[in-house]
Order: C-alpha cells, then sequence, then structure tokens
C-alpha cells in the first residue's frame, strides 16, 4: 500500500449531508468556490496545534482514551509516536464530520475497551496500569483460533475486531501526519526520478 | 487561460466548425481543424483550468481532512467513487448535486465526469494500448455482434499521429493481440515483476510487459520529461503527462483559428429543417443561465460518450422524432463499459530490500494482454472474447503489520514485497444496455438528464470469475505467498470506460454514425469520442478513441476541400 493509498484505506467514507461546506480561501484571502482549499493554496498542517484546542466530537473521558490507547499502539520510541502527532485531535475532526452509524461504531469499538478493563480489572483503561494495559492489549491484538493445530479461524472474534478497526484509525492517522510522514523518512521532497527498477543483473530472478 | 476570448463577439460569425467538448478528443478536433484553416469554435461546459491548481507536490498533512473532507460527500457522493476524486482536486469532477442522472431500480451505474477545460484528459490513468483485428473484427471471429467498419489497416497511421504527438512509453513485444506503436523508451520494471515476466512467460507462454502510458520518460514536443512524483491526478508541473489543455487545445489556440468558448453548457443541435443540416448548437451559460446560440457550418460532438448521445437525444424534430440522427432507432443503444472486479494479490517474501519513501513513484504499473479466445489459443468454453491485466509488483510500507507498539512501528518500516493485477474485461454490446432522456429530471441548467440502463450478463462475469483463478495461477507460478482472490463484478461505470451509444456501421438501418464518424442522417453531424465505438475490446480506450477522432477529422478537411459538406 502506498502513503497516498492509505488515506483512502481508513474507509472514513460519508459525513453529515447538512454540514456547511467550507470555503476555499486562498493566502490571499479571495474567495473562490470553484476551487478546493488545497488548490487554493490552503495549508491546514497547523490547525490542530491551536491553544485552547477542545474535541468536538468526543467527551473529556473518550479523547484521554483514545490518547492513551494511541499512544500504546504507536509510542514514542527513538521517534515521537501517536500522542505526539496529535492523532486524537485528527481523529475528533474526521469523527465529528462523519455519517451517525460511523461515528456510532467507533464510539462502539472504544467503549469495549474500556468495557473489558471494567470486566477484568474494575478501572476504566486509561486509569489502569501501563502494564495491565498492555496485558489487556495483548488479548485482542491477534485473531483467536478454534485449534491450535490447524490454525483454524474462530467464528467470531468481537475484540480483536474492535482492536484492528480502533488501530486501522490511529495508524492513518499517524501515518498521515507530518510526524508520520518524517517516520517513515521521507525527506519532503517530490521527484526523486527516474524510477530505478529492478538494478540486479539479467537473470538475476530465476 | 487569459487571452483566449478574441475581442469581437464569438457569437456574431458562423464558424466552419463547432467542437462540443475540450477532453482527449475534443482537443484533437479542435487541433486539427483549426490548424487545417478551419474556423473553429471549442465549446466548452466547465470552467478554464490553470497550472496553479495543481496540487501534485501538496503534501497529505496540509489537507484539513487529509482526503476525508465531508464536502466531497455532501457535494460529490457519485464522484467519490472514482479513485482519483480526492480533497486535493475535486472542484475539477462534477457536483453531483447539480448533474444528476437516474438508474432503474437495481441496475446501479456510476458515472464519474469533469466540466472543466480538458474534461477528464486532467486525471485519467493515461494506460495507452492499440486495438487490433481481433477486436475490430471479433464479430466475424466468434459470430458474437458487429464488425466495425474499420480495421485494424485503416486506423495504424492515425495511431502512429496520435502516439508522436502525445508521447506513449512503452515496450515492444510483438504480441498478437496488441500491436506495437510509436514508444518512448518503457519505464523499468520492479525485481518481483522481473520474476513474474520471466516465470509467467516460462510457465504460461504469456507477455507481461511494461505499461504503455502517456507519461514522457523524456522531453518531448517542448513538454518535460516525468519526474516521477506520483499522484498525476492532481495535475503535473512540467506537463509530463498528456491532458488537451496544455497540448492539443493549446496549439489550437497557437494557430489562431479557434475560439475557445468556456461555461457553454450544450443543450442541442439546432437544425435547418429545409437542407436537413445542422446550422449550430444552443448553449446555456454556466454562470448566467442565459441561452444562446452558436452557428457552424458543421457540428462535431466530442463531450463524452454518454453526454453526446444525450445532446442528441435532446435535439429531436419533427423530421427527428426520437432523438436526432436516430432513424435506425439505435441511438442511445449498445452502451459498454469495460468489466472490472477480477483479480488476485499477495506477498513476495523471498525479495528482500526496505521500504522507502523517497524511492521515485512510477506512474505506471504493469500490463498483460489478453490470451483468452486468440487466434492462437484456441477458444474458451465458458466465455467469449477477453481481459487483459493491469498490476505491479513493489517494496512497500506494511500498514497491515501485526500487533501493535514499538514492534508494529518497526515493521510497517521494514516493509513488504507487494504483488497483485487487476483484470479488465471486455464488456458485450447489447441492445438493452441504453441510455434515455428522463422526462421527470433536469440538471441545474434545465437540460433533460439521462436514465442510464445497463447490467454486466453471464459472459461478464466469467471473464472476472477466470481472471481470478488465471491470476492466482500466475502468483503462485511467481512464487507469491498470501494469495487473496477478487472474483467480483464491480458495478458497471467503475472502469470509467464508458463506450457505444452512438455506434458506427456501414448499415444505416443498423447503426447511428458511418466510418469517419459522420452521422448517416445529418451530412455536416459527427460523434468523434467513445459513444462510437462498435464493441469495446478489453484495452483502455482513450487512445483509440483519439486515433479514430483524428482520421475521421482528415476525412472532414478533405470534405471542406472539396465543398462538400
Amino acid at each position: 500500500m502506498k502513503r497516498r493509498e492509505l488515506l483512502k484505506a481508513g474507509a472514513f467514507a460519508g459525513a453529515v449531508a447538512a454540514l456547511r461546506p467550507p470555503i476555499a480561501q486562498g493566502q490571499d484571502g479571495k474567495v473562490n468556490a470553484e476551487l478546493t482549499p488545497a488548490q487554493s493554496g490552503v495549508d491546514a498542517s497547523n490547525d490542530l496545534v491551536a491553544p485552547g484546542w477542545k474535541p468536538k466530537f468526543l467527551d473529556e473521558h473518550q479523547n484521554e482514551t483514545l490518547i492513551v490507547l494511541s499512544d500504546l499502539i504507536i509510542p514514542a520510541t527513538d521517534t515521537p509516536g501517536a500522542k505526539e502527532a496529535l492523532v486524537n485531535r485528527y481523529i475528533d475532526l474526521v469523527l465529528a464530520a462523519e455519517k451517525p452509524e460511523l461515528q456510532k461504531s467507533f464510539l462502539n469499538s472504544l467503549s469495549f475497551i474500556d468495557g473489558e478493563a471494567m470486566r477484568r480489572y474494575k478501572t476504566a483503561f486509561r486509569y489502569l496500569t501501563r502494564q495491565d494495559q498492555d496485558d489487556l492489549l495483548h488479548g485482542l491484538a491477534y485473531p483467536q483460533t478454534n485449534s491450535g493445530w490447524t490454525g483454524e479461524t474462530a467464528s467470531t472474534d468481537p475484540g480483536h475486531t474492535h482492536f484492528e478497526f480502533l488501530k486501522q484509525r490511529i495508524a492513518a492517522a499517524y501515518y498521515s501526519s507530518q510526524i508520520g510522514e518524517k517516520e517513515l523518512g521521507w525527506d519532503g521532497a517530490f521527484g526523486h526520478g527516474p524510477y530505478k527498477g529492478c538494478e540486479h543483473a539479467e537473470g538475476s530472478h530465476k | 487561460m487569459t487571452g483566449l476570448y478574441k475581442l469581437e463577439d464569438p457569437l456574431a460569425q458562423t464558424y466552419d466548425v463547432i467542437v462540443v467538448g475540450s477532453g482527449a478528443t475534443g482537443g484533437w478536433a479542435a487541433k486539427q481543424m483549426a490548424e487545417a484553416g478551419l474556423k473553429v469554435a471549442l465549446l466548452e461546459a466547465g470552467r478554464a483550468v490553470s497550472p496553479k491548481e495543481f496540487t501534485e507536490h501538496m503534501p497529505a498533512y496540509k489537507l484539513k481532512y487529509r482526503d476525508h473532507s465531508p464536502e466531497i460527500a455532501r457535494t460529490r457522493p457519485v464522484q467519490k467513487q472514482c479513485y482519483a476524486c480526492m480533497e486535493y482536486n475535486y472542484e475539477w469532477f462534477v457536483n453531483d448535486l447539480e448533474n444528476p442522472y437516474s438508474t432503474p431500480q437495481g441496475k446501479p451505474f456510476t458515472w464519474q465526469r469533469l466540466r472543466i477545460l480538458g474534461g477528464r484528459s486532467l486525471v485519467w490513468g493515461r494506460q495507452s494500448y492499440r486495438m487490433s483485428d481481433s477486436d475490430f473484427k471479433a464479430a466475424s471471429r466468434d459470430g458474437y455482434g458487429d464488425d466495425w467498419p474499420i480495421s485494424y489497416a485503416d486506423v495504424a497511421p492515425y495511431y502512429d499521429i496520435v502516439e508522436k504527438y502525445v508521447g506513449i512509453t512503452g515496450a515492444a513485444e510483438g504480441n498478437e493481440m496488441l500491436p506495437d506503436g510509436q514508444f518512448l523508451p518503457p519505464m523499468k520494471m520492479s525485481c518481483g515483476e522481473i520474476l513474474m515476466r520471466d516465470r509467467v512467460k516460462a510457465k504460461f507462454g504469456r507477455t507481461v510487459t511494461i505499461g504503455r502510458a502517456a507519461v514522457l520518460t523524456q522531453n518531448h514536443n517542448g513538454r518535460l520529461g516525468c519526474h516521477y512524483c506520483g499522484p498525476c491526478e492532481r495535475g503535473c508541473s512540467t506537463f509530463s503527462y498528456f491532458s488537451s489543455p496544455f497540448t492539443t487545445v493549446k496549439d489550437a489556440m497557437a494557430s489562431g483559428n479557434c475560439t475557445l468558448i468556456t461555461n457553454a453548457v450544450v443543450s442541442h443541435v439546432d437544425m435547418d429543417n429545409a437542407t436537413n443540416k445542422a446550422r449550430g448548437v444552443t448553449y446555456v451559460d454556466r454562470l448566467n443561465r442565459q441561452v444562446k446560440e452558436v452557428k457552424g457550418r458543421s457540428v462535431i460532438l466530442c463531450a463524452q460518450a454518454l453526454e453526446s448521445t444525450r445532446i442528441l437525444l435532446n435535439s429531436s424534430t419533427q423530421e427527428y422524432p426520437n432523438g436526432l440522427a436516430n432513424s435506425s432507432g439505435t441511438l442511445g443503444h449498445y452502451l459498454m463499459d469495460h468489466v472490472v472486479g477480477g483479480g488476485a494479490s499477495g506477498k513476495l517474501p523471498d525479495l528482500k530490500g526496505k521500504a522507502d519513501a523517497n524511492e521515485p513513484q512510477r506512474p505506471n504499473g504493469i500490463y498483460i494482454p489478453r490470451f483468452r479466445n486468440t487466434p492462437t489459443s484456441g477458444k474458451s468454453s465458458r466465455f467469449i472474447r477477453g481481459y487483459g491485466y493491469q498490476g505491479g509488483a513493489d517494496m512497500d510500507f506494511n500498514f497491515g503489520a501485526e500487533g501493535y507498539g514499538t514492534q508494529f512501528k518497526n515493521a510497517v518500516k521494514e516493509g513488504v514485497y507487494q504483488i497483485s493485477m487487476g483484470a479488465f474485461g471486455e464488456s458485450l454490446a447489447r441492445w438493452d444496455n441504453y441510455v434515455e432522456i428522463d422526462k421527470e429530471l433536469k440538471d441545474a441548467w434545465g437540460v433533460p438528464a439521462l436514465r442510464i440502463s445497463m447490467t454486466h450478463g453471464d459472459n461478464e462475469t466469467a471473464l472476472m470469475e477466470d481472471a481470478a483463478a488465471q491470476a492466482a495461477e500466475m502468483l503462485e507460478a511467481t512464487g507469491a505467498k498470501d494469495i487473496k482472490l477478487q472474483a467480483n463484478v464491480e458495478m458497471p461505470g467503475m472502469a470509467i470506460h464508458e463506450l457505444g451509444t452512438a455506434r458506427m456501421g456501414n448499415d444505416p438501418k443498423k447503426s447511428v454514425l458511418n466510418s469517419f464518424n459522420q452521422t448517416h442522417d445529418v451530412k455536416n453531424l459527427f460523434v468523434m469520442d467513445g459513444a462510437s465505438f462498435v464493441s469495446s475490446a478489453c484495452q483502455n480506450p482513450t487512445l483509440s478513441m483519439m486515433a479514430i477522432t483524428v482520421r475521421a477529422c482528415a476525412n472532414l478537411i478533405d470534405r471542406f476541400h472539396k465543398s462538400d459538406i
């Protein structure tokens, strides 16, 4: 999957039909309704960094839970992780514009994680110790099988499904951020051509 | 695009030629006719386009919604089904709220269009393949449908002209189903693609070639070679892929003989009943809704297959009550769109390497020409005609890696060698796949809209099933693991290769156009776009549409010289 295909792969289709259309506004301040904001030169890369940011869609608990979860799924290592990339803010922005059924399925998955934490530890996920959070996520991170010998896939595995859904959205948000592009090693230039292709000697691949 | 309008009233004069539509074929028609010294009016339903709008060098993080803009869902619920309609460029695509069409219950059709100078040539997939006599004369070979009134030999010189001008990268293969052309140097194949090419040739005797694409691999005709940034559909600052505004339309304007009229939503062709000739077209100004008429000695419709037919259906007169130039009754019928949805993907774990975000992005893939029902392959017992594959193999970031945390983060960067191929199958010409005017529905300019009725049939389903199984076999032979099949029949329209509805033919009782795209019924009225196709073949059609247009223009220029119009 190419970097740009990742954007499409999140399957965040749909949005609230009644939402007011954003008006494209160029750097010169002129409005042209027949250009996209991108075509007008609008750079939205600092929108999420705004001081006093508040979630538009998530409540405070959901937002904090998402921050904790995204930090576990893509932690800071020698490079910044999902928390630094403000993955929660981007997901909140997109959720706020999505259709109710998509909003609902996101909240279902997030509350499934919290429900598992309450069932096991009587504590909401965000307040668990790091070790307990890790133990809980490891139980969800891999698909279950009915048989260890044949590897037969279990007919239902809701925990893993919820986990994968959240992980994919967090990963799509992270790797489409400026921090994520740097993480992949992109130098910020467009055009490193020409395409070199296979440079092995003829007949090397048999 | 300033300075294109002439100071005098563009509607006061009578043009030799009115060309409706400025896309791949309209650009060619305008260029050929204007350069021959004829006075041309080029009408485009949308606005002009500027290179300042190109966004191919804008990273996704500068987009507010990183391609999940609610504005696309609100105004372009149909257009967003197109891979190329993105938060970057969705304003190039039509607003579905202003441009409705209808479909019968249970027969969905996706109609993806642009109304802007250049039309879909701004965002097209650029794949460019010749058709052969196995396509032009398919009916003679298997008994289904009708032959084209032209053969490969008739079109070949015009393929040459178009390819030399456009600049097509590709490799000659001597394949019986895919005639070679005038190629710029081919793009390189990846290790995985070379592996597939050699093993598929050894095991099945089939050709795997680098894609033939309208992208420059070296400077050509005043345009720069590709810089391999990747997303052509967002525009190209070096004009390295072919799009009409910066090539054919530019040439037409430079001739001094072409007047461009943008924002001209053509509603119908105007007829002079006394002479049975077209005298011009009527359009609605897109911005102020004023109705205007342009006068011409000939009219060429290049509005896109379904739009050209819509204009003819909306041009009924007493003499032609069921649509202009429709004495045959075939106008609107034999709609085709390549069937897609069959293929397979997998991984090539034996190929080592590391994903690289700074690898040049090749705007092209590999191609496997049709190998079913060829002159040398024998006949399939399950279906007629065939399909070709587009695909590719490359090391890529492993966003699907398992687990989470530091391990996941590292696995993403390690990468995975992916390989995939998807088929484009021939769509059989059927009478019961058709368009008509929906009497209840009009667009935002009051022009009656189309009702589109199309389904893929059993033959198309069998093609996709076979394409999935054959893809899996070829991936297996390549050494792929974790193979996933795709044997779907996507909804018609998804290939964005609409063809037919004003077919050519020698018999005026069974076709709308003659072999030079001239309507049988009205001597000075022409349709030069995909509407003229008799059968769809399985190759991407734009190159053939352009070649057929240039051929038809040569004939029309000749008629002007002989005063036979």
